[in-house]
């Protein structure tokens, strides 16, 4: 499997990618998770919304390969409505599997699972 | 209802055929049997078009017709040009020139050379992306047998300064070999003003079928080059092995109609790729990679910064065909060398992509493709993070 094969999921999720942008103004309180840059190949940031220790909503921005955005868009609709420590459990596994991930690219899963965790356990507050 | 086809500005890789040429290799290859090589009246006719057609060649690089060997491509006369001279110069001298931006086949010769005792000096562009003349000058030493340069970039497509280059190492008693596969149908090229002992150019790139190339190899003072292939004595001994007469009939006829279209299609692809660039520079943040002159006319390369080549030629599939600045080929993304070797970053490398446009594009696929782009950084670039401008720049 070549590195640029794209399956139906990864293809369906980069063009309309769910949950992506800023997370709007509201109640709660507001974190933020980041791992990678553009010199690791991916760059990937969350926001989240918690109230009463879960995720109200969360959004995600990402600079990367197609692979990247569509596993954020994937983690960031997965985390809504979840406790907040679960987004330190990102199964980079199972998110391989879901999107058919070539096996060269499963580095840059790790860091769409980083910038999640960081959401859990080192967030910081949001803009 | 399918919707327009995809625009293709991926010339500067591979050039559509031309259905003339595509006509005449067909007919070439429905008709009787005949070996070049073979003395009876098939062979004869058969030579008769392989050497209609070397003449073919030959007139689009002002070269005489003897001085033109067949190969299967530029790949190959780069290694026959560079390897063959290289060696054969070995006694006199164990020194090579050449950039940091040549074609693979240039450079993993010159690292083939490495291995075989040579040394090599890799000379660095300017971020214009030029090789200049006084660089040579300063890398050339006495035992100096051989420069190996490209007339044209084949990323950026930027031209160097081969005629001062030619002049120089004429000068010097050094031979120049000239990769010119992207130039050759593409901007007037003529071997003496170039001052080109060898020059490596292909049929692929100017409407010819792929397979089949020329070294054009100077008849007086005629280098020595020892041959990559050993066999049938074929191409004055330098390129033994049958000629597939179609492919050389394919090359000449397309050669014949590059040249006869070169003094309407150059000016006419230039306006269309300025047109192009007019188009994207509404985009904040969008660089030319390497000089926009002097260039051949057909080859754009554009950086958007804070938006990944991956992405961006996923968001063009089935829109724009073209060519990334990087292979993201493993894990780790590889990032075009030349740009690399213009200054960029792996990142902004990255996030180049090669537009390059010919003989059939149009202005309505030019303005059809630049819309594409624009609307496709721009999605990516809401998409990255803030500061993406900044970082991948």
């Amino acid at each position: 499997m070549s590195p640029t094969d794209y399956s139906p999921r990864v293809r369906a999720l980069f063009a309309g990618p769910p949950c992506a942008g800023h997370l709007p103004e509201g109640p709660g309180e507001r974190r933020r998770g980041e791992a990678g840059s553009p010199e690791q190949g991916a760059w990937v940031v969350f926001e989240a919304r918690v109230v009463a220790g879960r995720v109200g909503e969360a959004v995600f921005r990402a600079w990367g390969c197609p692979h990247v955005i569509a596993a954020s868009a994937l983690v960031a609709e997965w985390l809504g409505g979840r406790p907040i420590g679960e987004a330190a459990d990102v199964d980079v596994q199972a998110l391989a599997a879901e999107l058919d991930l070539p096996p060269a690219k499963l580095g840059r899963l790790l860091i769409v699972q980083d910038a999640a965790a960081s959401l859990a356990s080192l967030g910081v507050p949001g803009r | 209802m399918s919707g327009p086809a995809s625009v293709y500005l991926d010339y500067a890789a591979t050039a559509p055929v031309d259905p003339r040429v595509a006509e005449v290799m067909a007919e070439c290859l429905r008709g009787p049997a005949g070996n070049p090589s073979s003395v009876h009246p098939g062979g004869r006719r058969a030579r008769a078009r392989v050497e209609r057609a070397r003449a073919q060649v030959a007139a689009l690089v002002s070269a005489a017709p003897a001085a033109i060997v067949f190969t299967s491509g530029a790949t190959e006369s780069d290694n026959l040009g560079v390897l063959g001279a290289a060696r054969a110069a070995r006694d006199r001298g164990r020194h090579v020139v050449t950039s940091r931006t040549e074609h693979r086949a240039v450079l993993d010769a010159c690292r083939r050379l490495e291995r075989e005792g040579f040394e090599v000096t890799w000379l660095r562009p300017g971020v214009d992306g030029r090789v200049l003349a006084e660089q040579v000058a300063e890398a050339l030493r006495p035992d100096t047998v051989l420069v190996a340069l490209m007339h044209a970039n084949n990323e950026t497509g930027v031209v160097n300064e081969i005629p001062e280059i030619g002049r120089l190492c004429r000068g010097r008693g050094v031979l120049l070999h000239v990769d010119a596969a992207q130039t050759a149908g593409r901007i007037p090229v003529d071997v003496e003003t170039l001052g080109a002992d060898l020059v490596a150019f292909t049929a692929h790139k100017l409407g010819g079928p792929a397979g089949i190339g020329a070294l054009y190899v100077r008849r007086e003072p005629r280098p020595a080059l020892d041959p990559l292939l050993f066999g049938g004595g074929q191409e004055g001994g330098l390129r033994p092995g049958t000629l597939a007469t179609h492919q050389p009939v394919g090359f000449g006829l397309a050669c014949e109609i590059a040249a006869a279209a070169l003094p309407v299609e150059e000016p006419r692809v230039r306006a269309l790729r300025e047109r192009l660039w007019s188009r994207l520079a509404v985009l904040d943040r969008v660089e030319r990679n390497g000089a926009a002159e002097p260039s051949v006319p057909g080859i754009l390369n554009v950086f958007f910064a804070g938006v990944e080549g991956e992405s961006l030629l996923l968001e063009l599939e089935g829109i724009v065909e073209a060519s990334s600045g990087s292979a993201c080929s493993s894990a780790r993304a590889e990032p075009s060398y030349v740009l690399r070797a213009l200054g960029r970053s792996d990142a902004a490398a990255q996030a180049s992509l090669r537009l390059s446009l010919g003989r059939f594009t149009t202005a309505e696929e030019v303005d059809r493709a630049a819309a594409a782009l624009v609307a496709a950084v721009r999605r990516l670039r809401a998409l990255a993070p803030e500061g993406a401008m900044e970082r991948v720049a």
